[in-house]
């Protein structure tokens, strides 16, 4: 008698949501969540440029200044 | 438009979709078994909530954040590769604009102080020339020349232009719009510069911020190879709810530019200063290294001109930098007609430009991004689809602990990311969801930018009318995803 009994949202009943369409698209969407979640909290930590601690990875070899005879 | 123009846009969107077919298949071909029904609890022992535990698998978990750091690593490496060799290059040849071949020309010899010369195109501005002016007269370093280029004027703007002591040039048989009114203009302004005497470009609805023109001059007069500062722009006040979610999203945009150390995205055409030699070279260069008209400073096709000069730059290997001493306050848009006009001309413009560059070195990185763009429109929409779904089915409310999880990280990254917006930013970040449809507004465009360039639908230039006046050009803003 159980199977007769079926709850429903508003259009469609609620074992739509434990077919296998739905649970890929519940995956596929975790994923992609889950990338973009990454992607922002990379964004939120600060940035770390491996250059400035590399000693000598900055610096000028020549006077870059428009005035000829200032110091490097 | 040629065939490679035109397909631009399908080859962005049909790769994102590729990407996110072989995601789909890797997924279904994996073993998913329905979800167990949920499951309940009593707060304080009254209220009832339903709650269900399902959640990805870690080995998932771990692939989608390895996928996400690994693309977005690769892409900034090959950036990074990509402009560390043209500031190395000698290629004088291909490279004209590279730091080292300018510096080898101008080394040994004193060229004179830096001067700017304010070049502001103005087509019935009357209403906001004044502020523009007065923001640029009360500099710092005040500007040795300003010069309004008035473009088939009707109202008072070049009256008023000539009442503040600034020089109006007036365009003569223009029909090229504001890329044909500064080519006029250029023509006749570039001869005369020397060496350090920079021309900036400033759009007559955007107010420069106090230091803007004493820090562009002391990093110009500092660094002999740098070629071009980009402007760091903000949005104006007001406008409501509308103006806000334009607000956050400059705000994100300048944040991410600090970030990268200024490496520019785009030569704002809200307020950019360029060298004399890195213009000329442009000029030069067009129906050769670059398109265009010879002769020509920008290119009147595009759409997105600042955009399109800031990709012939880079071509030829010119050092720019949008440094966060020098920021202006623009316009935002009013109403969400003005917007979607000014947005689909941005993301048009975008993709047009990558056209007609093609598959370059100096495009990589705005090829990722609008793939990225891409790839997020289908992430949001089926995102949009799996919350229909659950809406539409489900009889009672049902918490899931993994996504409210998810929307609290999201929430605190939307807040941060906009920490300078303010009091009212912060609140717009924090509740996610209307941000969430202004993102999908955005994604709607970017759809109807590439079906428009397919057919190769005429692009149109109406915003003029629709906002009232001129938009600020600037298609990095579309900078989301990547």
């Amino acid at each position: 008698m159980s199977g007769l009994v079926q709850a429903w949202g508003l259009l469609l009943p609620e074992t739509f949501l434990s077919s296998p369409f739905v649970a890929v698209l519940a995956t596929f969407v975790a994923i992609n969540t889950v990338m973009y979640l990454s992607l922002a909290v990379a964004k939120l930590l600060p940035k770390v440029y491996v250059s400035d601690y590399l000693q000598g990875a900055n610096r000028r070899s020549e006077n870059r200044s428009i005035h000829p005879h200032d110091p490097v | 438009m040629g065939r490679f123009q035109r397909a631009v846009g399908v080859m962005i969107l049909g790769t994102a979709v590729l990407g996110g077919l072989l995601l789909w298949l890797a997924v279904s071909s994996t073993q998913h078994h329905g979800g167990q029904a949920p499951r309940e609890w009593f707060v304080l022992g009254l209220w009832q909530v339903l709650y269900d535990t399902a959640a990805p698998s870690s080995g998932e978990l771990l692939a989608a954040t390895g996928m996400a750091l690994l693309f977005a690593a690769g892409v900034a490496l090959l950036e990074r590769r990509i402009s560390n060799r043209s500031r190395r290059s000698e290629d004088l040849d291909r490279l004209p604009l590279a730091p080292k071949i300018v510096m080898a020309e101008t080394r040994g010899v004193f060229h004179g102080p830096v001067t700017i010369t304010v070049l502001v195109p103005a087509h019935n501005e009357a209403a906001c020339i004044a502020d523009t002016l007065r923001s640029l007269q009360s500099q710092s370093h005040r500007p040795e020349r300003i010069i309004v280029v008035a473009d088939n004027c009707s109202d008072a703007t070049e009256d008023i232009a000539a009442a503040m002591g600034v020089e109006v040039f007036p365009t003569v048989g223009n029909t090229r719009k504001k890329a044909g009114a500064l080519n006029q203009a250029l023509r006749e302004v570039l001869p005369r510069q020397g060496e350090n005497d920079l021309v900036m470009v400033m759009d007559a609805d955007t107010v420069l911020d106090d230091g803007f023109l004493e820090a562009a001059v002391r990093r110009m007069t500092a660094d002999r190879g740098l070629i071009a500062i980009g402007g760091l722009f903000y949005g104006e006040s007001g406008k409501g709810l509308l103006g806000q979610f334009q607000r956050n999203e400059y705000a994100r945009y300048a944040r991410e530019m600090e970030r990268r150390r200024g490496r520019v995205f785009v030569l704002t055409g809200t307020a950019s200063v360029f060298r004399p030699r890195a213009l000329r070279t442009v000029a030069a260069e067009r129906g050769r290294a670059l398109p265009g008209v010879p002769g020509d400073v920008y290119d009147t096709i595009a759409l997105t001109e600042d955009n399109e000069l800031t990709l012939a730059l880079k071509s030829l290997g010119g050092l720019m930098i949008s440094p966060p001493d020098c920021t202006v306050v623009t316009e935002v848009m009013p109403t969400w007609k003005a917007l979607w006009v000014q947005r689909l001309r941005w993301q048009r413009g975008a993709l047009e430009n990558l056209g007609a560059y093609g598959t370059t070195p100096q495009t990589f990185r705005y090829w990722a991004q609008q793939l990225g763009i891409g790839y997020g429109v289908i992430a949001l929409a089926s995102y949009l689809v799996l919350v229909t779904l659950m809406m539409v089915s489900l009889d009672q409310w049902v918490w899931f602990p993994f996504w409210v999880g998810i929307g609290v990280v999201f929430g605190i990254e939307r807040i941060v990311s906009v920490w300078r917006a303010g009091p009212a930013g912060r609140l717009l970040g924090a509740t996610l969801i209307p941000e969430l449809v202004f993102a999908m507004f955005l994604n709607v465009v970017y759809v109807k930018g590439i079906i428009d360039i397919s057919l190769a639908k005429s692009a149109s230039w109406e915003h003029d009318d629709v906002a009232g006046a001129p938009v600020p050009v600037e298609p990095a803003v579309l900078e989301r995803a990547a």
